[in-house]
């Protein structure tokens, strides 16, 4: 009985100390969502609210954007950053952890300064390129100048403005998947790596088939995780090359945003965000169920 | 760099010892060793640090030159504070107050909401658990325009567009989750045995946590604080869209500068400067902690 009560009183503490989260937590992101998508199958434009708040085209803005060109290269602008950018880090992110991966204080301290770049304010790594790619301020620049090679700045030029950016946040981003294969490789046994040194296995037949598949499901996390985050991308494009030039860099982030804030086309800004998110949940999602499938092995 | 290296020590002996003037072969010899006790990893891994942070060092040093020597190549200068000071004479010490405030109220909120909820939902066990969960993790994933539109209209009519206490709650949107994701890994370190030992002297739940949980938990409390701060500091969408004048924080009075006064390069960067020296001292003081909560949703606990 008194057993009971005291699992009763348990549960009830529990509820008092959950509460407050869970009712900030839905002010601030389901009713939001819940806005986002009412307002998403409306055409509200700013500019006259009482007049463009009504449900008289439901999916109007949805059918708009399936035909709206510049929001189809926007989504393919978005992929081409994303995925370039993703497949840098982890490619420069593997090779860091590989090279850092020893016991050394030089090292140790190494790795600690690695961490610089991705804790940096975003805008302040925007600041740092756009010193970079512009010929008058950049040393980069000065030096091709010295060396005879000019060369025109990178964020103005249509065929170069989007790697520049995908640099950048290959940059900023590298360090996160370093961080997360160095974890990896330091969980990792030394049994298997000793047994095949025994077996003559040389250094390639070692990476490719005992560490790589130890280090495998760190990559795929911090690759969809930096998958994710690289939807946000925001201050590089804005500070760098707010788009331009033409639509060159003009992510889907972006497009919703001067959609927005630029244009005033709330409804339609808003169907595109609801898009986001339903990328963002699905991905999130998968990271779930991945994570949850990882432990059961 | 090579002191703790037996090869390198053995190469030093070699040299400095009796066979100093023995002859040119002999040297050679040693050189030769000494160059194979190189660690050329740590050669490598040094160089690789100098080319990626070459260009955050040249921010700095940007903002140290003297206005009339702006664009010098010789990186021998007299450093000059005068662009900090200028910076600091106008409005952009508003802003860095601002987001002083701003970042310091919205850690402590989400603390005080975060913290219990965090720890509830490590000792109780029910159902609807693991989708609260998901929801917080979608919640650290979610593009932020999708809350900016409805928070916008909601400020537009509420009156809290370009308020310090209207940035306070939209970032309460990604810390709160950061708190309640990180603390949960941080309580379930924490035997439940010590809690159930302070239950039979008395205590009630929160007594036990408040007098046993908490303060064996306080280095994660500190850098998940540390974190909630860093990435208030380091927003600039938001702060972009949802203030104008009155509640600007420093990223926005940083573009702000870019956009009117795009010449003054070395004002430019020493605004730079002092908008990320706190996140740099930050990440100095509680590394390994800050590599938890950056990788934080991504290893399950």
């Amino acid at each position: 009985m008194a057993i009971l009560s005291w699992e009763v009183s348990r549960k009830r503490a529990f509820s008092v100390g959950l509460a407050p989260a869970l009712l900030v937590l839905s002010a601030i992101t389901l009713l939001p969502t819940l806005a986002l998508i009412v307002v998403s199958f409306t055409p509200l434009n700013l500019t006259d609210p009482a007049g463009t708040f009504h449900f008289r085209n439901p999916l109007g803005n949805y059918r708009q954007l399936w035909a709206d060109t510049r929001f189809l290269n926007s989504v393919a602008v978005q992929l081409t950053l994303s995925l370039s950018s993703v497949a840098l880090q982890l490619a420069a992110g593997l090779g860091m952890a590989l090279l850092l991966n020893a016991r050394q204080a030089v090292l140790t301290a190494v790795r600690a300064v690695f961490l610089i770049p991705m804790v940096l304010p975003p805008i302040v790594v925007a600041l740092i390129w756009k010193i970079m790619y512009t010929p008058e301020v950049s040393p980069l620049h000065h030096m091709l100048e010295q060396a005879g090679l000019p060369v025109e700045s990178l964020i103005t030029n249509p065929g170069a403005a989007l790697w520049a950016i995908s640099f950048a946040e290959t940059w900023q981003w590298f360090p996160f998947t370093m961080l997360m294969v160095l974890a990896a490789l330091q969980m990792m046994p030394d049994d298997p790596l000793e047994a095949a040194r025994i077996d003559g296995a040389n250094r390639w037949q070692i990476f490719r088939y005992i560490v790589f598949p130890y280090i495998r499901p760190a990559l795929v996390i911090a690759g969809l995780f930096r998958l994710i985050d690289s939807f946000k991308a925001f201050p590089l494009i804005y500070v760098l090359t707010n788009g331009g030039p033409g639509t060159v860099t003009e992510v889907t982030n972006f497009y919703g945003f001067i959609q927005a804030f630029n244009f005033s086309y709330w409804g339609y800004a808003s169907a595109i965000a609801v898009l986001m998110l339903a990328g963002a949940f699905l991905l999130s999602w998968a990271i779930s169920r991945w994570g949850a499938h990882h432990d059961d092995e | 760099m090579t002191t703790n290296n037996p090869g390198a020590q053995a190469a030093a002996l070699a040299h400095a010892g009796p066979g100093r003037d023995a002859g040119q072969p002999r040297f050679t010899a040693a050189l030769a060793r000494r160059i194979a006790a190189i660690d050329w990893r740590v050669c490598a891994a040094l160089a690789l640090l100098l080319a990626v942070m070459f260009p955050f060092l040249w921010l700095v040093q940007l903002s140290l030159r003297p206005a009339d020597d702006l664009f010098g190549e010789s990186l021998l200068f007299v450093p000059s504070l005068d662009s900090f000071r200028s910076l600091l004479q106008g409005d952009f010490l508003a802003s860095l107050i601002n987001s002083l405030v701003v970042s310091t109220a919205s850690t402590g909120l989400s603390l005080l909401i975060g913290v219990p909820a965090a720890y509830a939902l490590t000792r109780w066990r029910f159902r609807a658990r693991r989708r609260i969960a998901l929801w917080v993790l979608v919640t650290r994933m979610a593009p932020p325009i999708a809350f900016t539109i409805p928070f916008y209209l909601a400020y537009r009519w509420s009156g809290l567009l370009d308020t310090s206490l209207g940035l306070v709650i939209v970032y309460l949107t990604f810390n709160l989750a950061i708190v309640i994701w990180l603390m949960q890994t941080y309580f379930a370190s924490i035997p439940q045995a010590l809690e159930e030992a302070a239950y039979i002297d008395g205590c009630g739940v929160w007594g036990a946590f408040r007098r046993v949980t908490l303060p064996l938990t306080a280095p994660g409390l500190a850098a998940t604080a540390v974190l909630c701060f860093v990435f208030s500091w380091n927003d600039f969408f938001y702060a972009l869209i949802l203030t104008r004048t009155h509640a600007t924080t420093a990223p926005v009075a940083i573009v702000n500068f870019l956009q009117y006064e795009g010449w003054e390069w070395s004002k430019i960067a020493a605004a730079g400067t002092l908008v990320m020296l706190p996140v740099v001292i930050f990440t100095v003081l509680v590394r390994s902690y800050l590599v938890r909560g950056m990788t934080a949703g991504s290893v399950k606990d």
